[in-house]
């Protein structure tokens, strides 16, 4: 008897317990109400959020990083009222609900990193509907209702090709490490490679291998490839990931340097600074991070009535034997992007402010 | 009275925290009762409370469905590449999506009939299974589903919500299966397995056509997704499998089947839904929301595992 009564007690403590948890997130927004009506009130400065697919991963981190500087400034100026990020952990559904909150609180401004390219269109069309400034970056949707700001994915796998096949002068063996088969940015990376390879019918490809954009299954998946083909004189990657698995399999296999093409993750980029007096050669390429910035700069312009164009393409950057020490930073972990920070005047040209 | 209450503390204390979740949420956004934010809200749970109820299912005959998220995606893809924008070619396109799911479920069902193996091991083969059907029918994001829909069931058809309508008519439709013969061998095999055998039920029969049921609420999720985001992606299912098995188990599902209510099901699934909706309104950071979130999950087992153990004592 007396068991049972202690057990129903439990039972109605976890219930209270759970009630206030609660209860305790329903006093946190009352605090935030009245902070809310403030904004409002105060005539142009913006509400601004981010909702973004994952906001775990390094470049996200930093993209992230580079957004809040940006939005500091734009608060001192008075531009910017408040900003927030919601990050969807990789569930769209969970992405769509967290833009229609933002309608709901009548947001200003949203950015969008997107984790579907169709899936948000009818939500995020909804809140332009609604008067909403939104802007998409990095990870695009197909809706041309919405501003997107981001990078030319063929353009990166044209230049990496070309750059390659004017090392090699335009005849030699090349193996290709491109990301997972069906992935949208891969196969556009790899179209744009494969229009200039197509030129040079010297250049050839031994072996085409499809890896994660991870280091150890790229090492396993170049290792093979290699044995079979020793005497490669190139390597097309087309991500940094790729390109250091490529890299340090020559190097601990005390090989041929070979040209490989490459990104700015930081971990390739420090073997490349390692190794280039012993001749080793790359181009590289990135996704900047300051594709946030760009695009809350014209989400500010475009809020301030000003004309903005609804696709920016911002252009990509090159890293090179030359300018590789202004970009690598051997006190960062590999995992890591560095990026020079881009110029407002280059900002304005884009957004055409 | 009493009796009741004792019988079903677990869905009181469920229902209690709803009704103080609807409070908060009521504070913050005073439209929580008009027409419009019922829609909003409705089409926005559809999905998760259909994935729920066919978990529901699964987890009633004792087994657990881990290709959900993938057999969800499939009934997407399938529906957003047929669907044309006549009113009877959009009706054959779910139908045809909805054959294809509870075909996939009846699958999953075989499989853990006859061939015996665990119903955790089967559907996390069956996932990687559908999720390659999947890929097939829809290579990337794409398809299409017709405007006029994608507006009605997101904004309202005549100031009804639709999506509202369509939960309870399946909700209406399994208390209707409920209450059948089926129904109740459903409940008897995921209790007692041997029992059931023993007195004449075709225990296989039975799990194969609860997995084909679960494969048409899968199925009926999928689309009602593909309607919300006017759209297929192939790989958008894959957080409905766990989502759902969360909900389920907040409902007072048991993982040993045979044990629980729909009721608490869809108690369950508004709980969670209003619970994140009402996390992205207070602001806190998202991966405090992801704490809470897990703490309101453990708390209701923990009740549910208390209040039952009560019952038996």
């Amino acid at each position: 008897m007396r068991g049972k009564l202690s057990r129903r007690a439990l039972v109605a403590a976890a219930a209270l317990a759970a009630v206030l948890t609660t209860g305790a997130c329903n006093v946190d927004s009352g605090n935030d109400t009245p902070s809310g009506s403030t904004t409002s009130a105060a005539a142009k400065a913006l509400k601004v959020g981010w909702s973004t697919i994952y906001l775990a991963p390094s470049w996200m981190q930093q993209t992230l990083k580079m957004l809040e500087d940006d939005v500091a400034t734009l608060k001192s100026a008075g531009k910017v009222a408040s900003y927030e990020t919601f990050n969807a952990n990789g569930d769209t559904s969970q992405q769509i609900a967290q833009i229609r909150a933002m309608i709901q609180q009548k947001y200003d401004v949203i950015l969008v990193d997107a984790g579907s390219s169709t899936a948000l269109n009818p939500v995020l069309e909804q809140a332009v509907d609604a008067g909403i400034v939104v802007v998409n970056f990095d990870s695009l949707v197909t809706s041309e209702k919405v501003i997107r700001v981001g990078t030319d994915q063929v353009e990166w796998g044209r230049m990496m090709g070309q750059w390659l096949a004017d090392k090699l002068g335009g005849k030699g063996e090349i193996i290709a490490m491109n990301g997972p088969a069906g992935v949208s940015v891969s196969e556009d990376r790899w179209k744009g490679a494969e229009e200039v390879f197509k030129k040079y019918p010297d250049i050839k490809i031994v072996a085409n291998v499809h890896s994660e954009y991870n280091l150890a299954p790229a090492s396993q998946a170049f290792a093979s490839a290699y044995s079979a083909h020793p005497g490669i004189t190139g390597v097309f990657s087309q991500g940094g990931a790729l390109s250091a698995a490529a890299l340090s399999t020559l190097v601990k296999q005390n090989k041929k340097l070979v040209p490989i093409t490459g990104e700015n993750y930081n971990g390739f980029l420090k073997m490349w600074a390692d190794k280039k007096s012993a001749g080793f050669s790359s181009l590289a390429t990135a996704q900047p991070n300051y594709l946030s910035v760009i695009a809350l700069e014209a989400a500010v312009a475009k809020a301030g009535g000003k004309a903005v164009p609804t696709t920016i393409t911002v252009p990509l950057p090159e890293i090179t034997d030359e300018n590789l020490d202004q970009y690598v930073k051997t006190d960062q972990p590999d995992d890591s992007y560095p990026i020079q920070p881009i110029a407002q005047s280059e900002i304005d040209k884009l957004i055409g402010a | 009275m009493r009796d009741w209450a004792g019988r079903n503390l677990d869905l009181v204390g469920l229902g209690a925290l709803l009704a103080v979740v609807l409070v908060a949420y009521q504070r913050l956004d005073p439209t929580l009762l008009e027409p419009a934010t019922v829609t909003i809200l409705s089409a926005q749970f559809l999905p998760l409370i259909l994935a729920a109820v066919a978990q529901t299912i699964v987890m009633l005959t004792g087994g657990i469905d881990l290709s959900l998220g993938a057999v969800l995606a499939l009934g997407m893809a399938v529906f957003a590449v047929t669907a044309p924008d006549s009113t009877g070619g959009v009706l054959a396109a779910m139908a045809l999506a909805l054959v294809v799911t509870m075909l996939a479920g009846a699958a999953n069902g075989a499989l853990v009939a006859f061939a015996g193996l665990p119903p955790i091991i089967v559907t996390l083969a069956a996932s990687f299974l559908w999720g390659g059907v999947t890929l097939i029918v829809l290579p990337q994001p794409g398809g299409h589903v017709p405007a006029g829909l994608v507006r009605a069931y997101n904004q309202g058809w005549y100031g009804l919500a639709l999506p509202a309508v369509a939960v309870l008519l399946a909700l209406g439709l399994w208390k209707l299966v409920k209450t059948t013969r089926f129904g109740l061998a459903l409940y008897a095999v995921g209790g007692n397995e041997h029992g059931a055998f023993a007195s004449g039920i075709d225990t296989r029969r039975t799990k194969i056509l609860g997995y084909a049921l679960a494969g048409l609420f899968t199925g009926l999720a999928g689309i009602g997704l593909a309607i919300q985001t006017g759209s297929g992606d192939p790989t958008i299912g894959a957080p409905y499998t766990l989502n759902s098995i969360a909900v389920a188990v907040l409902g007072g599902i048991s993982f040993f089947g045979g044990v629980g209510r729909m009721r608490g099901t869809l108690l369950g699934a508004l709980l969670l839904g209003l619970l994140t909706n009402l996390l992205l309104f207070t602001g806190i950071s998202t991966f405090y929301q992801m704490i809470l979130q897990g703490v309101v999950l453990v708390v209701a087992v923990a009740i549910k595992t208390l209040a039952t153990r009560e019952r038996v004592a």
